[in-house]
């Protein structure tokens, strides 16, 4: 187990490692471009072309002579002791931004994931024992059309609807409750529709396992036997999806907190990316790929700990 | 006779023991009543798109301030823009742009994927050590966010687009190719070639590919639907395609701001995009129902 | 009275390829006390049987006839009542108790709930289960109790599972090859135990297995089975000593301690079942009604068979 645990440590160390690195590379990868987007957004006016003079100044100020692998290593360094250097347009220290918009990211994700669980799982077990009745058609469709309907797109409906229309909630913003509810609708929509349909594939497998008979020829009753001992199998592969739909989730995060003007990682990076604010795209993207290896880990921590059978060496 | 023989062996074609790529599979897919609908639908959308310009009589660019944000009516059937557009014109041009650009993506995801795996699966040793833990990485972070680092970094144009999603894409294939090519490889009529004294390149074109890659690029064909909806999603945000070019999710992110007095500019463009999406999700739905009977079918991929 | 009359018993199943007839018009009756064998070689309805009369069997079946249980019929019942027979009064041995067992439910709690859901408390239904794991021979029950099946011994689950069917003391337990798998010393251990469990004077068995000492030894009477229907069904002793059936024959003769002969042949395909006798293609008694007529089971006295040729 902990042989195993260090494994995935040490892949999850490789994976932010090579996403830091590629983006890195790949920001840097225009010469002279770094030097010039900075004086953009410092001394320039609009429209204003810097000189070269200019640009060896910035550039030795900033050290941008040096070769990218050495500018690298300065940035890991720096960023293993929390410094993830200082964002171009908010003049403030990237971590400092970060921490700032982290809370509101989180409790978006964490809602909507509340929101794909309590209602996927429960309608999935449903779909499952109406197999090909009416409600598990209607399901199949409203699962087939969540997972194919853009999250932007729902949110633009929501807010039209309950918004524009009837008024009941506010187009956007950050605060209570009365905020939440439709980026969260939003977001969840997707992973709910995921989540709906492997538990009712798993439902549908494991209740022609012989177990199940078995059960039933205990004369436990039906309830129960979907609860205590279909359930808990049919869940075992959710969770894997629930873990990588998680990335899913991160990613739509990004168009619905842009679109709501929630104040979250998502829509930081949307605005680093318009203004090319590379410092800042770096980290938004090193916190989100981290949010989601860590999340991943856990998972597996939890599969190990539902499932007996499983001991990793 | 020699001759001809020598000819029609030169093209792959093998008369012998070599076995043929497995077709019953595919030709149980065009038998599927859902995957027949889905495709001529699609067939229908991809033929509408390109005649665009014989269908409708307004340029999808044609400003006329004049006539802007018009509810839809016999002349715009489905109204009109903020700068006066014909709201139909760009749906159907909009549909060209998506589906280019996704192939563009796929196409070029695909040719990464194939040959990376392909190197991968065939060569072994450290190569595939490397390889594959390169696939690793690249499948265990969310593309979506990958892909806006890109543009991010690259800057936003159409070909930064498609070369950001294709990055994000060529992973899954790479996977998938390397796993097809690993057990066409040790198949007996591969090992034989080998005995013969075939050379790499040789049984690599004509052995392997051809049996490796069938699965590979049905995959890739169901995987449209993902890379419109990331393509449009990247749009939106305004990242990627320049606002003048028609196109679904620009469509929806300048219609978004005039939600009030226009609904329609952010209803059709949305259902566009969703009924294709959905068209692309039934036909993977049939796909996989019929190659891998055993597998859940799931739709989750990149946003 | 029989405490179970099986009449007409049809089991079709819906498949991809078209519908199998598992079993075909079986007929049988256990009276109070009484252990009737099922015996036929694999893939000849013996399971499909025995867990049809508990409705255990997947969706896509397709049962039909009857099977009364003291005046009721058990195919047609409520859900409700049905499941206040199932493990009560009627109990199931499976015949893979590892797949039977749930992975992810500790050893305990699969025997235990049997108890709670009697009513008992859990501490009560622990203890009890306990009992029950010391009954089977399970060393250190408190242990075994606490561990997963995957933990346990392929013996060790066989018996865990036997236990379970029997731990509300039914009257009818329907047994499917519980004896599988077990090592000579534990199989005779285990024969030990049904014995026992016979002489229980009030509880009937329905036995399905493969292991004709086991059946010569504890059973009253003998079904054979094959593709689905009766071909014939007597005493067991007799049956053993004096097959009728030229099928009930080759099975005999194809034991070990009779010189390991075995049959010729597959038996017909399920999908499509021969006009004629459907072990005609197989029998070297072959007459030429064989393949036209398909032979009725004709009864002399105690004795039942399927054959043109008695
Ligand atoms: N769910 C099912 N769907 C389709 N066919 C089935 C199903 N269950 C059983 N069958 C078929 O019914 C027939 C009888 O199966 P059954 O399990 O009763 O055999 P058996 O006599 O118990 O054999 P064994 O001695 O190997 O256990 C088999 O041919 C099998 O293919
Ligand atoms: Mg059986």
């Amino acid at each position: 187990m902990f042989h195993y645990l260090l494994k995935r440590l040490a892949f999850m160390g490789l994976t932010i490692l090579a996403v830091s690195g590629l983006t890195f590379f790949l920001m840097n990868i225009i010469p002279g471009g770094t030097a010039e987007l900075i004086l953009k957004h410092t001394v320039l006016e609009l429209e204003e072309i810097p000189t070269s003079e200019q640009i060896a100044e910035i550039s030795s100020q900033y050290n941008l002579h040096d070769p990218l692998y050495i500018q690298f290593g300065r940035w890991l360094a720096d960023a293993l002791h929390g410094d993830l250097g200082s964002s171009y347009i908010l003049k403030k220290p990237v971590t400092y931004l970060l921490l700032l918009r982290l809370p509101a990211t989180i409790y978006l994700a964490l809602a909507s994931m509340t929101i794909a669980i309590a209602l996927g799982v429960p309608l999935g077990v449903i779909c499952a024992v109406k197999e090909n009745k009416f409600t598990d058609y209607l399901l199949r469709i409203v699962t087939l059309v969540g997972v194919s309907m853009p999250g932007f797109w729902l949110a633009l409906l929501l807010i039209l609807l309950f918004s524009v229309t009837l008024k009941l909630v506010p187009v956007a913003g950050y605060g209570g409750i009365k905020y939440l509810i439709l980026p969260a609708i939003a977001l969840s929509m997707h992973t709910m529709a995921v989540t709906l349909r492997m538990v009712r594939t798993g439902m549908l497998e494991v209740m022609n396992q012989p177990y199940i008979a078995f059960a039933t020829s205990k004369g436990l009753p039906p309830r129960y036997i979907i609860i205590k001992h279909a359930l808990k199998n049919a869940l075992l592969p959710t969770l894997t999806v629930l873990g990588l739909s998680l990335g899913y989730m991160l990613g739509g995060a990004v168009v619905i907190e842009t679109i709501f003007a929630w104040p979250g990682v998502g829509s930081l990076l949307v605005d680093a990316i318009t203004a090319r604010d590379i410092p800042l795209v770096q980290g938004c993207v090193l916190t989100i790929v981290g949010i989601f290896v860590t999340i991943n880990l856990f998972v597996d921590l939890i599969y190990t700990y539902v499932d007996p059978r499983i001991r990793y060496g | 006779m020699v001759k001809i023989m020598k000819s029609a062996n030169y093209f792959g074609w093998h008369p012998g023991p070599f076995p043929q790529i497995n077709w019953a599979p595919y030709h149980k897919i065009l038998t599927n009543r859902t995957v027949t609908v889905c495709l001529m639908i699609l067939g229908v959308m991809v033929m509408l798109s390109f005649l665009a310009p014989l269908i409708t009589p307004y340029d999808p660019n044609a400003i006329d301030l004049k006539s802007s944000l018009q509810s839809p009516s016999v002349d715009h059937p489905l109204g009109t823009d903020h700068l006066g557009r014909d709201v139909l014109s760009r749906l159907l041009y909009g549909a060209k742009t998506s589906f280019l650009i996704s192939l563009s993506v796929v196409v070029f995801a695909l040719s990464l994927g194939i040959i990376l795996g392909g190197a991968a699966g065939y060569f072994g040793g450290l190569a595939d050590e490397i390889l594959s833990r390169v696939i690793d990485i690249f499948l265990s972070f969310p593309g979506i966010i990958f892909a806006l680092a890109l543009i991010g970094a690259l800057g936003s144009s159409v070909l930064n687009l498609i070369i950001a999603l294709g990055l994000v894409h060529w992973a899954s294939y790479a996977r998938l190719m390397r796993g097809q090519v690993l057990s066409v490889k040790n198949n007996d009529y591969v090992s034989s070639a080998r005995v013969i004294g075939a050379s790499d390149r040789r049984i690599l074109i004509k052995h392997i590919l051809p049996n490796a890659l069938a699965p590979v690029i049905v995959l890739a064909t169901l995987d449209m639907g993902h890379v419109i909806l990331s393509a449009a999603a990247l749009s939106f945000l305004g990242l990627g395609i320049p606002p003048s070019v028609p196109e679904w999710g620009s469509m929806l992110n300048a219609g978004k701001e005039f939600m009030r007095t226009a609904p329609y500019l952010t209803i059709f463009p949305g259902l566009a995009l969703t009924i294709t999406v959905v068209l692309f999700s039934l036909l993977g739905d049939g796909f996989r129902e019929i190659l891998d009977p055993e597998s859940e079918v799931m739709g989750l991929g990149a946003a | 009275m029989a405490l179970l009359e099986v009449s007409h018993l049809d089991v079709g199943f819906n498949t991809q390829l078209g519908s199998v007839q598992a079993v075909n018009d079986v007929s049988f009756q256990i009276k109070k006390g009484e252990t009737l064998g099922l015996i036929g070689e694999s893939g000849s309805g013996k399971s499909v049987i025995g867990m049809s009369l508990l409705r255990l069997l997947p969706m896509n079946a397709c049962v039909k006839g009857e099977a009364f249980f003291e005046g009721k019929d058990l195919l047609t019942m409520k859900e409700k009542d049905l499941q206040k027979i199932r493990g009560e009064r009627i109990s199931f041995i499976p015949q893979n108790p590892t797949a039977s067992l749930n992975p992810l439910l500790k050893n305990g709690l699969q025997v235990s709930e049997v108890f709670e859901r009697k009513g008992h408390s859990k501490e009560n239904s622990w203890k009890s289960a306990l009992k029950v794991m010391e009954r089977l021979m399970i060393r250190d029950p408190g242990l075994s109790a606490k561990k997963y099946p995957h933990q346990l011994s392929g013996g060790m689950r066989q018996r865990l599972v036997a236990g379970i069917a029997l731990s509300l003391q039914p009257e009818l337990v329907i047994a499917d090859e519980p004896t599988k798998g077990l090592d000579s010393l534990t199989r005779g251990k285990t024969i030990e135990f049904f014995k026992h469990l016979e002489g229980d004077e009030d509880r009937a068995m329905l036995l399905i297995t493969h292991d004709l000492d086991l059946a010569y030894e504890i059973c009253d009477r003998l079904a054979v089975l094959y593709a689905g229907e009766i071909v014939e069904m007597g005493p067991a002793g007799e049956l053993m000593d004096l097959p009728s059936h030229p099928y009930t024959r080759g099975l005999i003769k194809s034991l070990p301690k009779n010189g390991l002969i075995p049959l010729e042949g597959r038996s017909p395909s399920l999908l499509e079942l021969p006009g004629g006798c459907y072990f005609g293609e197989r029998c070297c008694h072959h007459k030429k009604e064989c393949s036209c007529k398909h032979p009725q089971l004709k009864n002399s006295g105690a004795w039942q068979t399927r054959c043109h040729l008695n």
